[in-house]
């Protein structure tokens, strides 16, 4: 406490400052913040609007304010450092501070508008419409959250807090400005376990597994309504907008009154609705004219507008018949935004679903897609390089190929044996020496000497199963308990670049191997060796996903491959998160010159 | 057969539809009035028809022949389209518009008029979706040729990518007051689970509509050839060639829509 009282009479000395770039942390919560105070000067505020009372290591109570963006707004700033000049406050003791933050805040503090984009199917283009929608209004200056109530993706990434989103999400987030998406912006995540059985994580935690059945009977009119409307009402606080995504279809009309993904959280959020069709399939104007008016009032007259996505050849061919369909649904199109090929994160297993082999690079890297795949956007980055992927469904998939990648999933056991059952994992066995092979997450746990799932809670029944025997390791599927982490360090082979990554297991592995990368930015622990190498033998194994974002260990592992001698072009230099950045600037460009942003503003209550 | 997208399944449907009447040797014979695809496939007649009505023909027991798909429309870069009328190639559609269209609508009644006259039943395919209200007033395949031969028709659903119910009452609605009575039923195609979850929706569907729905038709893991680009190519392939292969696939498809509980009974009442 003595020690920020120190800063905040810093910070009140030195005067209004605005955003400091100079801060090697800046931007720490969105850019475009204000700098002004870095600590606060009303801490601790006790305002539960704005904060929350945590309990410590030690069981004291701490206040936090680490979701509170209010004093880095910059009409906040200004304002309070404005109120004590006038006042002449010099110490962050004084009296009258309290006085100034309730003004602040009945001056600045507003709940923010909802809107929410729904797709006609899946695949409609709701991710990247958000993902639009969030960076044009924060090129506008506005503070922006995204959020999806529910997910069904097996694409997670790990936030700063230790918990687990959803990629779309956190790519929506960095299209919003922000450098740290929390999970109130994801609160549900259900993650496909077994056939029929989801793993259901709360706000980032494991909450449990539910069947289909019990997920709509019990979940969802229990606990489910409530924590959409309490991470909604969480996120309008802090923000000028939230703007929600919904999940498959909002017209399931088998299910709608159980449906908490889609119009049931445009309900909790009083947003109003903007439906996206993606027009590639064809029956445009049948999915989009179906789904409003088998919506059932009054949450039909929520939804505001239709966007007509991925329209190839002139739109203006496909106008008159968005003009026709605008005159019989009664709702108006919004816009009609043409085909674009963008690079960004892929969502779930439904854009894999029957994708055989992508990219047109010359090196090609095989990609065990494993039934129960997951986090398979950790592939994206070697699309930058001369690389095609080619996804091994069976052996012979594996024929000519350069290098191989064992993706993450979420059932190690499971899927090592679905590997020795397709006959791929004795092929890839074959490989080792003469191709550069990497491990990430569960397919580093395979490639161990053993699994052992003896309590079953991996695979649902007792069982210990051989890996593929590349590094003496051993892999215990014990307690329910998941390592979410993010980390920074270096490679401990090559020329030992930079690496960074996250960490999103349940397992604990026992590894005898030359660790692969030294860990020195850690969120829970010290400096740390990471990994196993067998650099001769060219086998690579990490905990850390997103390992081929950076650019030093993408370029060392392709180095390896030789394909007749030459090697593969690895020049792009580019960290994956900058072409991100490029890819979501690029996407809104084509929103604002193909959308009515003036409509999505005025559905916002602000004007252009 | 309607489709509420180009890859709803109207192609292997028919097929399955063809091979069920062919086993009641109620002999069918397939017809697609018009097609848009690369991959065509060459008649003993020496002319050119699309690769999905040479399977539908097989599947009857046929060989493959023109009047099957007297309009084929082939791609042929930039902005030209070369059309195969007749199964022969005739001219560039985007120039020679108004010659193509009446060129076009006389074989295309002249090719029904043979296989109705010659064969038990004609399973027409319909071509993409029939609700493009920027088509509407220039197609052929859908609402052109049930409004020119008053055929009745079914509409097939996809519920791979989710909004089944959405795209078959959209379509429904869409298709113009005329020949919307025309479309008698529907099913839903490429479903995975327990198809009672969806009894609430389709009663609502069937409420709404007053079409009748056929079934549920379950995701069958086989494969079928490739009409156009967006058709999906999973699936099993067995067999010494493509049309041994094809047609076992199928038998297997026929056989889970038999298992599934389809209503042919109620589709050969549709049809008349």
């Amino acid at each position: 406490m003595d020690c920020i009282r120190k800063k905040v009479e810093e910070e009140i000395a030195r005067g209004w400052i605005g955003p400091d770039t100079s801060c090697d942390y800046h931007p720490c919560h969105f850019s475009g913040q204000d700098c002004t105070f870095c600590y606060c000067p009303f801490y601790p505020c006790n305002d539960t609007d704005l904060g929350e009372m945590l309990v410590g290591k030690r069981g004291n109570e701490v206040w936090a304010c680490s979701d509170c963006l209010f004093i880095h707004r910059q009409d906040v700033c200004r304002f309070v450092m404005s109120e004590i000049g006038r006042l002449g406050i010099t110490t962050s003791g004084d009296p009258r501070l309290p006085g100034i933050r309730e003004e602040a805040k009945s001056r600045f503090h507003r709940a923010g508008r909802a809107m929410m984009v729904v797709g006609a199917t899946s695949d409609a283009g709701k991710s990247v419409t958000v993902a639009a929608i969030c960076r044009i209004l924060h090129r506008r200056g506005y503070l922006v959250a995204p959020f999806k109530s529910q997910n069904m993706s097996l694409n997670a990434k790990a936030t700063r807090m230790g918990t687990e989103i959803a990629m779309a999400q956190t790519v929506q987030a960095k299209a919003a400005g922000l450098k740290t998406p929390d999970s109130h912006m994801n609160p549900i995540l259900l993650k496909p376990k077994k056939d029929t059985v989801s793993q259901v994580i709360v706000c980032g935690k494991p909450y449990a597994d539910y069947d289909v059945e019990s997920y709509y009977s019990e979940f969802v009119p229990g606990p489910g309504r409530t924590i959409v409307r309490e991470n909604v009402d969480f996120l309008k606080g802090r923000y000028d907008f939230v703007i929600m995504e919904g999940a498959g279809s909002p017209a399931e009309i088998n299910i709608y009154d159980r449906d908490i993904a889609n119009m049931g959280a445009a309900v909790e959020a009083d947003a109003d609705v903007v439906l996206v069709v993606n027009v590639e399939w064809g029956g445009a104007f049948a999915y989009a004219l179906g789904t409003v008016e088998l919506i059932p009032e009054p949450d039909r007259s929520r939804i505001k507008g239709v966007i007509f996505n991925n329209v190839r050849g002139d739109p203006e061919r496909f106008r008159p018949g968005a003009e026709e369909f605008a005159a019989i649904c009664g709702v108006p199109v919004l816009g009609i935004v043409p085909h674009g090929d963008f690079i960004l994160p892929s969502e779930d297993s439904e854009s894999l679903r029957g994708m055989r082999r992508k990219g047109d690079g010359s090196c090609l890297v095989g990609v065990v897609k494993y039934p129960r795949i997951a986090n398979f956007t950790d592939l994206d980055p070697l699309f930058l390089e001369d690389v095609s992927v080619v996804f091994v469904e069976k052996a012979e998939d594996l024929d000519g190929v350069d290098a191989v990648v064992l993706p993450g999933t979420k059932n190690t056991v499971g899927d090592m044996m679905w590997m020795e059952e397709k006959g791929i994992a004795d092929r890839v066995r074959a490989l080792r020496g003469r191709v550069p092979i990497a491990g990430i997450c569960g397919g580093y746990q395979m490639m161990g000497r053993e699994l052992d799932d003896s309590d079953g809670l991996e695979s649902g029944s007792p069982r210990v199963i051989d890996g593929l025997g590349f590094l003496d390791m051993t892999t215990k599927f014990g307690e329910y308990k998941k390592r979410v982490v993010n980390s920074d360090g270096t490679m401990l082979v090559g020329d030992g670049g930079e690496i960074s990554g996250y960490e999103l297991h349940m397992g604990m592995s026992e590894v005898n191997e030359e660790p692969l990368f030294e860990i020195t930015n850690n969120q829970d622990r010290g400096p740390v060796k990471e990994g196993a190498v067998r650099d001769s033998e060219m086998v690579y194994g990490t905990y850390l996903h997103g390992i081929f974002d950076k650019k030093p260990f993408r370029s060392y592992f392709l180095s390896k491959v030789s394909r007749d001698g030459r090697r593969v072009d690895t020049s792009d230099v580019r960290d994956y998160d900058d072409v991100l950045e490029e890819n979501i600037e690029k996407l809104a460009d084509v929103f604002e010159a193909n959308m009515d942003v003036g409509a999505i503003l005025r559905m916002l209550g602000v004007g252009e | 057969m309607l489709g509420t997208s180009s890859d709803a399944g109207k192609t292997v449907c028919c097929a399955m539809i063809c091979r069920y009447l062919a086993r009641k040797g109620l002999d069918p014979v397939p017809f697609k009035a018009f097609n848009l695809s690369l991959n065509s496939y060459a008649t003993k007649d020496g002319g050119e028809i699309g690769i999905g009505q040479a399977f539908q023909a097989w599947a009857c027991g046929l060989e493959p022949e023109t009047d099957m798909n007297p309009v084929l429309l082939k791609p042929s870069g930039g902005r030209r389209t070369q059309a195969v009328v007749s199964g022969k190639p005739l001219l560039d559609v985007e120039t020679d518009t108004a010659a193509y269209r009446s060129a076009a609508q006389e074989a295309i009644s002249a090719s029904l008029g043979r296989l109705s006259a010659s064969h038990g039943f004609v399973v027409c395919e319909g071509s993409g979706s029939p609700a493009e209200l920027n088509l509407m007033d220039t197609d052929l395949a859908n609402v052109g040729l049930m409004r020119s031969a008053g055929v009745p028709a079914v509409l097939v659903g996809d519920i791979e990518r989710g909004g089944v119910f959405a795209a078959v009452y959209g379509t429904w609605r869409l298709i113009p007051d005329d020949v919307r009575p025309l479309v008698k039923g529907f099913f839903v195609n490429r479903f995975r689970g327990e198809a009672s979850i969806l009894r609430e929706g389709i009663e609502r569907i069937e409420e709404l509509t007053g079409m009748k729905c056929l079934g549920v038709l379950p995701l069958a893991p086989v494969r079928f050839p490739e009409e156009d680009s967006l058709s999906s190519s999973e699936g099993r392939m067995e067999g010494d060639d493509p049309r041994t292969a094809y047609m076992a696939n199928v038998d297997v498809l026929l056989d889970a829509a038999l298992e599934s509980g389809f209503d042919f009974d109620a589709l050969l009442e549709m049809s008349g």
